[in-house]
């Protein structure tokens, strides 16, 4: 057992230093949401407060909030149940078997992931005026899926290509069907690579602002329109308000880091960087 | 389900397929190699033509269309006239250049201080609390950039903002951070550099975590300094994580919408209106839907390079790494 010198001790306390500073603004975001409206607004800024609740209890008892929150959580949870299934199907259709084009359309659904998102949705709303899809939830769910596909796939194809295809020789040879051999010897190998798609996408549809306010409508707008449009009231910004809320959902997204830090790298590269942290 | 084990030794032709011949040649012929891939890609197909594809194309042929959402008249046909104006337009220019500019500042930035950090966290793994000291170090990654815009309006407001109130405790004047135009772009460029150096910091642990500990060991062994440890051990092996990570930031930077369009909304003037803001401007606010469309393609070519050249460090890395 080496014993601790103070000049790790030094180094420990200076790498919390960073964290804590990186982390001060949503800490602010957090406190603010505790303070009464005077308090949020006062100068000198108080650190000293007597904490109250009020805040949370309006949010809660608010008619939209609720509401918005469920659409939140069913458009993300919906939209990345069906785009994992899917990507995970084809990922393994491109990792076994090679498909002419293969190449060609991984990089068709990388480069409309990489497109700005106001120049991706602009199509997609005249479509959906068009069609009647705008502001229905399968109209979004299936839109958010269709976004979340290319990383997915991308992840899951690096992640199948790894597990040795003797594996499916051994289930063909023992007569297993296809399926079987997809859902029973491949999926398990590829859990990491299904958890790290899973919260990658998660988290964006969580957080997606854009996509929801121009396709979206009153009866399926999310949290984070809900903090663009509703931000105002009685001429000026309502800090209480958004500050609870923010707090509220952020709790999600940190919690999926704090719980699945390994599969974060995996996530925001696409599959195309592994490694510990 | 289990049936197939024994039989499966002989020849599969012959003998289950008597019972239920009609469900299990339907099944076989799925099972087929020449079926089966396209059987699994179906699901995927059908996403990429509804919701890729089909748009795409109606993106493309709009392109050539003056049609306008508010005037109420069906499109145009104007040929390149939607190209013309666009090119000749100076305002998308600016804002073109000042994307780029915003763009190299932010990855410049968060490259520097992610590496300098990523350094700083290379020797943590007895740090007390590492999981947790982690967690908020990424957290600003993962918050919603609506609120983070939003909130730091809070921050810089010039009466109520804490980052004034340390100003003027230092006896400076207090400055509207994103009302003034001189230092909005800067306050901007800040607020991204808060929230994605964390990135940085995680491509550059996993780079420093992709360095063969042998080799750190020899050079400890054979006294190398630690400049020429870097440049030749660890730069050498992390190269290729860290320029995906760069290339990843640059394409997300392009993308950097939810934050201006919460903070300042492109203003004051145009002073942080960034590309995608633009667009967003003329689609959804004039609903001028032919001159977007070009815009957008535009983008689409140079999302399509940015693409092609992330894919080429890609296979760079994997030609590298079959033959070291």
């Amino acid at each position: 057992m080496r014993r601790t010198s103070w000049r790790e001790h030094a180094y420990h306390a200076l790498l919390w230093l960073v964290a804590l500073i990186f982390f001060a603004p949503i800490l602010w975001i957090v406190l603010c949401s505790f303070k009464t409206g005077d308090q949020i607004l006062a100068v000198p800024p108080k650190l000293i407060f007597t904490p109250t609740v009020a805040n949370y209890a309006k949010l809660f008892s608010s008619r939209a909030f609720p509401r918005e929150l469920f659409n939140s959580a069913v458009l993300s949870v919906a939209s990345v149940l069906i785009a994992v299934a899917v990507s995970f199907l084809a990922a393994f259709s491109f990792s076994r078997f090679k498909p002419g084009g293969t190449n060609f359309l991984m990089f068709l659904l990388l480069s409309i992931r990489m497109l700005p998102g106001s120049a991706a949705i602009l199509p997609v709303y005249l479509m959906y005026v068009a069609f009647g899809w705008k502001d229905t939830y399968a109209g979004m769910i299936l839109f958010y899926a269709m976004f979340s596909i290319p990383f997915s796939v991308w992840i899951l194809k690096g992640f199948i290509d790894g597990v040795s295809p003797r594996f499916d020789e051994t289930g063909i040879i023992n007569g297993a069907s296809w399926l079987r051999i997809i859902t029973r010897t491949i999926l398990p190998q590829v859990m990491p690579g299904v958890i790290a798609a899973s919260i990658f996408n998660f988290i964006f549809v969580w957080n997606e602002f854009l996509f929801n306010y121009i396709i979206g409508g009153l009866s399926t707008s999310n949290i984070p329109v809900a903090l663009a449009s509703g931000l105002y009231s009685n001429g000026g910004v309502d800090w209480t308000f958004i500050s609870a809320l923010t707090t509220v959902y952020i709790v999600p997204p940190i919690l999926v880091v704090y719980f699945f830090q390994r599969y974060l790298l995996v996530g925001m590269t696409f599959g195309t960087v592994r490694g510990e942290v | 389900m289990e049936t197939g084990a024994p039989a499966a030794l002989t020849p599969t032709r012959d003998a289950p397929a008597a019972r239920h011949g009609l469900w299990d040649g339907f099944t076989r012929f799925l099972g087929r190699r020449e079926v089966l891939p396209l059987l699994l890609l179906i699901p995927v197909l059908i996403f990429f033509i509804v919701w890729n594809l089909i748009p795409t194309l109606w993106l493309l042929g709009l392109g050539f269309y003056r049609f306008s959402l508010t005037s109420g008249r069906p499109p145009r046909f104007a040929g390149i006239y939607n190209y013309q104006t666009i090119l000749n337009d100076a305002g998308i220019w600016f804002d073109l250049s000042r994307t780029f500019i915003f763009v190299f500042f932010a990855v410049a930035l968060e490259t520097i201080f992610g590496v300098a950090l990523g350094l700083l966290f290379w020797n943590s793994h007895r740090l007390p609390g590492r999981r947790i000291a982690l967690t908020m170090l990424f957290a600003p990654m993962v918050l919603t950039p609506v609120a983070a815009g939003t909130f730091w309006r809070l921050i810089y407001d010039p009466t109520f903002g804490v980052l004034n109130f340390m100003i003027r405790g230092l006896g400076f004047r207090s400055v509207d951070f994103l009302g003034d135009s001189h230092v909005a772009f800067g306050a901007v460029l800040a607020v991204d550099v808060w929230m994605w150096t964390p990135f940085m910091v995680l491509m550059t642990l996993a780079a420093l975590a992709s360095v063969p500990k042998a080799e750190l060991e020899a050079a400890e062994i054979d006294r190398l300094a630690w400049h020429q440890r870097l440049r030749l051990i660890v730069l050498h092996h992390g190269k290729f994580i860290l320029m995906l990570g760069i290339l990843l930031r640059t394409i997300d930077a392009f993308k950097t919408m939810d934050l201006i369009y919460d903070m300042t909304y492109g203003g004051p003037g145009s002073t942080t209106q960034l590309v995608a803001m633009t667009l967003y401007r003329r689609a959804f606010e004039a609903f001028n839907m032919g001159s977007s469309s070009a815009l957008a393609v535009i983008l689409l070519l140079i999302s399509i390079a940015f693409t092609a050249t992330f894919i080429f460090v890609l296979h760079w890395r994997e030609r590298r790494e079959a033959s070291p």
